[in-house]
């Protein structure tokens, strides 16, 4: 497996594309069977528009509804995700790694490089969809459940080119500049911000076509599950992937190579700026290294100045004279919606016809969650792993200070990141609220945003005792992913069912938006939950933490 | 140098499921004295180092500094540790200056004319960001953070690798200014001639076990020389290496170098009736010549 550059990044990567696959597959055989134990005729009842909207297809049944919620949401962002992982890790991975100096010391130009690994990505991908195609009729199967007449296949391609558009995009980012975070971290936002403007534009007159301007919106925006392959949204994303892989071939052959990973921080700038020089100095010097957590959270401002930015403006304050101008009475029809339908935003039942619920719906029901567990699962992941990796950690460990003292000390640069997430979602949501008009209790908006933040943190504390107990990273990052997802998707589900309902109180996120925060206010007992649940992780990752013998490398 | 005890090791063994990376390791290490840790690749230098520094905990034994355990006192034991471990690595996002400061913050300070003194010797850059520096200047910062503190007691993981042979030299003036000073020293490194200069005594590792430990002039003492014959004709060598006193023999193109340790006389009679010797020299091995002779020795099972 190590003959060349395309079998030797297969051989790495597989085994996160196989556990995806597995584990998607086992939360379909899930979905489908609590969806066939419900009465699904409510759905007939609904205005078309509003099925199309929603993605649920004419003639909903049990089976196109949990592929559909599964493959449309899980999937296509599970698929997506891993290949922009790859796609960013092509030449900046190595870069960031050091080891792109010894690759290119063989007789292999940068484009070889490239086009292996774009190759090892289009392959594991297609294996991917293929794998989940492949899923479909064997879990109807063992449910005796029809699928006939639902084009699976058709939907499955439609999920892998949507993947790779998302990869390549990731690789032309990261070919040009040779920073794996940014080429990640922009292509994740561009996604999320995807999936959520095609939920809200199409609903708001005159503004339909913005919606367009997102590639999400090719994904899935034909129902290709119902109504076959659109060949006219096929083509502009595969079109556009094939334009980004030509640019990152272009960027890559262009550039110089970076020999160390030495990120360049707001501060750093502001610090070589002689007019900025001497106040901000202090400020990205000695302040920065005075305290082992400040020194963790100066490393990520980039990524929490974002995020925070998309929950503040974007998630919180857009939101609200969107809202207004968002048509009523499509609206009042989520009065009607079965809870079951709430389980594609995981809000657990609500409805838009109140500024409350669509905040719930849209903002809080899955954005939030998300921007506390990526900020906090960066830091938990890099925190011990990161620094183990880089082999910084025995360096560390040689000044007088307990192990224990790391490990809680970067938990708090943890809490300072979620804090600053939640409070800017606060923010937003209060001034959207008050610039819409929609009279939204600010106390009920803190209720939200601090269970948001908790939730999230109960995450990012899960990153950081798998960070503790292995020392790797990737096993940080994708344990934490795995685990928000399917703990996710539990809560959402599992309630539907009685038989199930009692799975759903082991999933944190039942302690979130079940009692609906934004109308009812603060539970308190859900926050000592979720707080209690991040405490006991903390604590975990000390003792685990203490325990082993550090990896010399990563 | 005084016979006060400052770093022991009690048969400190540590395993990686089958791998033996340690056996039954004993050490004394005595106050202000340089140790020089030597051994090949992958002898167990760096595990002994890490499991010192509780990186990693002792499959069995014990490891003590300062009379303190490695692993339940560690945190003690580091106020008055300076550590360079091997293969160096530090944070590329902060300048020298900034990873001088994070660690004096972690100590409770640093006196900073020291740390210039040392900046200055060294010639080290500290507004440089690490990532931005050569290895061998991100050396210095790693080995000023170490001296920074005056520590009772330096580890040091190949501290001088990547510096070039001027900075080597002013590595080992400072090394033993501190060992005068009091300072103990544990250095592992691959560079033996460093040794010879800076270290009193040695102890040498191969696959986890320690196979000599004697003092540098001790060593030297043995007498071994290095004996190198030019002749001319054709003849076989290894008639030399059953002879009293031959450790190692090695053949190259009519000309046979060895070390000995023997009666001369006998060497050269057998030379001289066997050989059209064209050239003869002898020389003091060197510590490098007499750890290759031990570890050949180890290989033929001598």
């Amino acid at each position: 497996m190590l003959a060349s550059v395309f079998t030797k990044t297969t051989r790495d990567r597989w085994k996160g594309m196989l556990i995806a696959v597995v584990t998607l597959a086992l939360l379909l055989l899930m979905a489908m069977a609590v969806y066939r134990d419900i009465d699904l005729s409510i759905y007939l009842e609904l205005p078309e528009v509003f099925l199309e909207i929603m993605g649920i297809p004419d003639g909903a049944d049990a089976a196109s509804l949990a592929i559909g919620v599964l493959y449309g949401f899980y999937g296509a962002l599970t698929l997506a995700a891993l290949a922009v992982s790859m796609g960013s890790a092509s030449v900046a991975g190595e870069e960031r790694d050091g080891t792109i100096g010894l690759l290119l010391g063989n007789p292999r130009s940068r484009t070889h490089v490239l086009v292996a690994k774009a190759g090892s990505m289009l392959l594991l991908v297609g294996l991917g969809a293929l794998a989940l195609w492949g899923a479909a009729p064997l879990v109807a199967g063992i449910l005796d459940v029809s699928i006939t007449g639902m084009q699976v296949g058709a939907y499955v391609l439609h999920m892998f080119v949507n993947a790779i558009f998302y990869g390549f995009l990731a690789m032309a980012i990261g070919a040009w500049t040779g920073r794996r975070g940014l080429a990640s971290g922009f292509t994740a936002g561009l996604m999320a911000l995807g999936f959520v403007a095609v939920g809200v534009f199409p609903v708001i007159e005159g503004w339909e076509n913005v919606a367009k301007a997102f590639p999400w919106n090719y994904f899935d925006n034909g129902q290709p599950i119902v109504n076959g392959i659109q060949w006219g949204d096929l083509g502009i994303l595969a079109g556009s992937a094939a334009v980004l892989a030509v640019v990152a071939l272009v960027g890559v052959n262009r550039r110089d190579l970076r020999g160390q990973n030495v990120g360049v921080t707001l501060l750093d700038r502001l610090r070589e700026n002689p007019l900025t020089q001497k106040a901000v100095d202090r400020l990205a010097g000695a302040t920065r290294v005075s305290r082992i957590w400040i020194k963790t959270a100066s490393e990520h401002q980039g990524l929490l100045i974002i995020t925070a930015y998309l929950m503040f403006f974007v998630m919180g304050l857009l939101m609200g004279p969107l809202y207004g101008l968002m048509d009523q009475t499509l609206l009042s029809y989520t009065d009607q919606f079965p809870e079951e339908l709430w389980a594609f935003v995981g809000a657990g039942g609500g409805s838009m016809s109140t500024a409350e619920g669509f905040y719930e719906a849209e903002t809080y029901g899955l954005m939030v969650p998300i921007s506390v567990i990526v900020v906090t699962a960066v830091i938990g992941s890099r925190a011990l792993a990161g620094e183990e990796q880089n082999r910084t950690m025995g360096l560390l460990l040689a000044n007088p200070i307990k192990r224990s003292r790391v490990v809680l000390e970067k938990f708090l640069a943890m809490v300072v990141y979620a804090l600053a997430v939640g409070f800017a979602t606060f923010a937003g949501v209060w001034l959207g609220s008050l610039a819409g008009g929609l009279g939204i209790d600010p106390l009920n908006i803190a209720a939200a945003s601090v269970l948001g933040t908790l939730v999230g943190l109960v995450f990012g504390s899960l990153s950081l005792a798998l960070s503790a107990a292995t020392g790797r990273v990737r096993v940080a990052v994708f344990g934490t992913v795995g685990a928000a997802l399917a703990f996710h998707l539990v809560n959402s589900f599992a309630s539907l069912n009685d038989n199930l309902a009692a799975w759903a109180k082991v999933s944190p996120f039942a302690y979130y938006l079940n009692t609906h925060p934004l109308k009812t206010g603060m539970d308190w007992g859900n926050a000592a939950v979720l707080a209690g649940l991040s405490a006991v992780l903390v604590g975990s990752a000390v003792v685990l933490f203490q325990r082993r013998d550090l990896r010399q490398t990563g | 140098m005084n016979d006060q005890i400052t770093i022991r090791t009690e048969k400190l063994t540590k395993h990686y499921g089958d791998v033996k990376a340690l056996v039954d390791l004993d050490l004394d290490v005595r106050e202000g004295e340089v140790f020089g840790y030597l051994g090949p690749n992958g002898a167990g230098k760096t595990t002994t180092i890490r499991t010192m520094m509780d990186e990693i905990r002792p499959t069995s034994g014990t490891s003590t500094i300062l009379g303190m355990d490695s692993h339940e006192m560690s945190v003690e034991i580091r106020n008055h540790i300076g550590y360079v471990p091997g293969d160096l690595a530090m944070y590329p996002n902060l300048t020298g200056r900034d990873t001088v400061t994070y660690f004096s913050n972690l100590r409770g300070g640093v006196d900073w004319d020291y740390v210039q003194e040392l900046a200055d010797r060294l010639e080290a850059d500290l507004d440089k960001k690490i990532g931005d520096l050569s290895s061998g200047n991100r050396q210095k910062v790693g080995l000023i953070q170490a001296f920074m503190n005056k520590p009772l007691v330096l580890i040091m993981d190949e501290p001088s690798s990547g510096l070039d042979p001027l900075m080597q030299r002013e590595f080992q003036k400072l090394v033993r200014e501190v060992a005068a000073n009091g300072t103990t020293v544990f250095l592992s490194s691959h560079t033996l001639s460093e040794v010879q200069r800076v270290a009193d005594r040695v102890g040498i590792i191969r696959r986890g076990k320690l196979i000599a430990l004697e003092a540098v002039a001790d060593l030297r003492s043995k007498g071994i020389r290095k004996v190198n014959i030019f002749y001319d004709g054709d003849m076989d060598a290894d008639v030399l290496r059953p002879l009293p006193g031959v450790l190692d023999v090695r053949v190259d193109d009519h000309n046979v170098v060895l070390s000995f340790d023997g009666r001369m006389e006998t060497l050269l009679k057998v030379v001289t009736e066997r050989f059209h010797v064209l050239d003869i020299s002898t020389e003091e091995a060197n510590l490098e010549e007499i750890f290759l002779t031990y570890y050949r020795e180890e290989e033929v099972g001598v």
